[in-house]
């Protein structure tokens, strides 16, 4: 049997349609609850604190979540150049750190596109692993360039 | 004189025809693509390597085939048509997969969902063609463009078509660099392709925690043939994602799916041997193989777009063509595709989160079709 009678036959429109619909159906509910999970979860958050008690995050953004960073409005794309405007956040963490300090850190000054320049930053060096998930940084500075011109 | 004559008949030069031959020389592309052109190598290697092992020729009743009950292939062919090598594999892809572009735009997964549709469009292909239910079912799963959900739906419904769509399957997840750009340009124009999207949020821990147990559950409940997959992979991602058992995610990451992946490229390969692979058939699951990897394409990217008459934060409908499930390579293609319009456009994370939802859809869709089929 062949064509649209072996389609018939085998129930084939329906499998199909059914199908289609159960696994847009199912996604659907998923993205649904996960789009209101941080909701969930913010509403669970703020119930866990004590009746009388002050809430321990206020409203107003603390000063430090601004950021102190101005950057030029043509973002370079060298990433030496870039690597030289995250100097002043690395200073600001430590000489060792995790990558989401950094991360977060970078989001806060507007930084563009932070994750993929982190990536950038590991795969030419320029972040070094020290093991169990901690960084230290491995840019040259600007006299270390000096030297290396002048040597 | 006698001896030599009986061990000359037996050797592998003697016994060789011409199908042995020609799968010997798609083992042997296999293995080219992989080591030179690095297209899949992970998986085109093993699968290569197996195609060759599997088409020595042998004098049949010694156990050496992978066909014959005694055999050691046999005995690793068994992960295979378990299903058990697809159920470890989903464990490690569980423990590498990042949800957290997806849980920061829910939305895209609706390209995932979209990009299944190549799965139900080949269906109606297959029957259409003359193929059996579960037969048209194991090679509908193709438009899925995931390896490891192929084999293990085809091992549940028509076993013996395991070589054929394990090699089409991935075949094609290899050659999505060749696919999958030209359908995205044909079905865009440049003003979409150079749609940006915008950073996405940062999300919880708690979230990405809470995550894998709401997805199995909410999957699972829906479609519960698909436990086996969707199972390992939230556990696995879990065992990622909870903090406290990274070591266990290393292992499921590494030694685990890396030691799955040997067996099931080696097996899947060695089961190709010529007198059962080269038949008609497995020329129609090749062109219904890439209909189907090509509708699912088409498919995401056109969802996009009429999503976009509805949204007012538009979406890159490149970004429909990774709501298939071949894990990264068709995410990476997409950020290529929309890196050659504009430089400074990064869609990967966008376009992993399409991918990662392609992932779940798939595996729901190889539990619809195992319920509705497994009767017939």
């Amino acid at each position: 049997m062949y064509g649209l009678q072996a389609i018939a036959a085998y129930n084939g429109w329906a499998m199909a349609l059914a199908g289609a619909l159960i696994v847009f159906s199912g996604l659907v509910i998923l993205s649904f609850v996960i789009s209101q999970l941080h909701k969930i979860l913010n509403i669970f958050e703020k119930k866990h604190v004590g009746v009388g008690q002050e809430p321990e995050m206020s409203d107003v953004e603390p000063p430090e979540d601004k950021p102190w960073i101005s950057l030029p409005k043509q973002f370079p794309t060298d990433i030496k150049e870039v690597a030289r405007l995250y100097k002043p956040l690395v200073e600001e963490i430590g000489e060792t750190f995790y990558l989401s300090q950094l991360y977060e850190m970078s989001k806060k000054n507007n930084f563009p596109h932070p994750h993929i320049t982190l990536t950038a930053f590991r795969e030419s060096n320029i972040l070094i692993s020290d093991g169990d998930g901690v960084f230290s940084w491995n840019l040259p500075t600007e006299n270390d360039d000096n030297e290396n011109v002048e040597g | 004189m006698d001896l030599l004559f009986q061990f000359l008949s037996n050797t592998g030069y003697y016994l060789a025809d011409y199908r042995n031959v020609i799968m010997i020389a798609v083992g042997s592309l296999f293995l080219y693509l992989g080591s030179a052109k690095s297209y899949e190598p992970l998986l085109l290697i093993p699968i290569g390597f197996g195609i060759l092992v599997g088409n020595v020729p042998f004098f049949k009743g010694f156990g050496l085939g992978i066909y014959e009950s005694n055999s050691v292939l046999h005995y690793l062919y068994f992960g295979v048509v378990t299903g058990l090598y697809p159920s470890i594999v989903f464990l490690g892809l569980g423990a590498m997969t990042d949800f957290s572009s997806l849980m920061a735009r829910p939305v895209l997964m609706l390209l995932g969902a979209a990009a299944q549709m190549g799965i139900f469009f080949t269906l109606l292909g297959a029957l259409g063609l003359g193929f059996l239910p579960k037969e048209a079912g194991s090679i509908a799963i193709i438009g899925g463009a995931d390896g490891p959900t192929s084999i293990f739906l085809t091992a549940k419904l028509a076993p013996h078509l395991i070589g054929p769509i394990a090699i089409a399957a991935y075949s094609y997840m290899a050659l999505i660099p060749v696919i999958q750009p030209p359908i995205m340009r044909l079905l865009t124009n440049r003003k979409e392709r150079l749609i940006r999207m915008p950073e996405l949020r940062e999300v919880s821990k708690k979230e990405r925690i809470i995550f894998p147990a709401v997805g199995v559950l909410l999957c699972c409940f829906l479609a519960p043939a698909s436990i086996p997959l969707l199972g390992t992979f939230f556990f696995g991602n879990f065992l990622k994602e909870c903090g406290v058992t990274e070591r266990l995610a290393q292992t499921a990451r590494t030694a685990i799916i890396d030691t799955a992946t040997i067996f099931l490229g080696l097996t899947v390969g060695a089961s190709t041997q010529g007198d059962v692979f080269l038949t008609g058939k497995s020329v129609g699951i090749f062109f219904l193989g890439a209909v189907a990897f090509s509708i699912a394409t088409a498919s995401g990217v056109i969802f996009a777009k009429i999503m976009n008459l509805f949204l007012k934060e538009k979406i890159n409908p490149l970004l429909g063509a990774a709501g298939v499930s071949a894990v990264p390579g068709s995410a990476r293609e997409v950020h290529l595709v929309g890196q050659a319009e504009d430089p400074e456009n990064y869609l990967l994370m966008h376009a992993m989160a399409c991918n990662s939802s392609g992932v779940i859809g798939s595996a729901i869709c190889a539990g619809i079709l195992w319920s509705f089929l497994v009767g017939l």
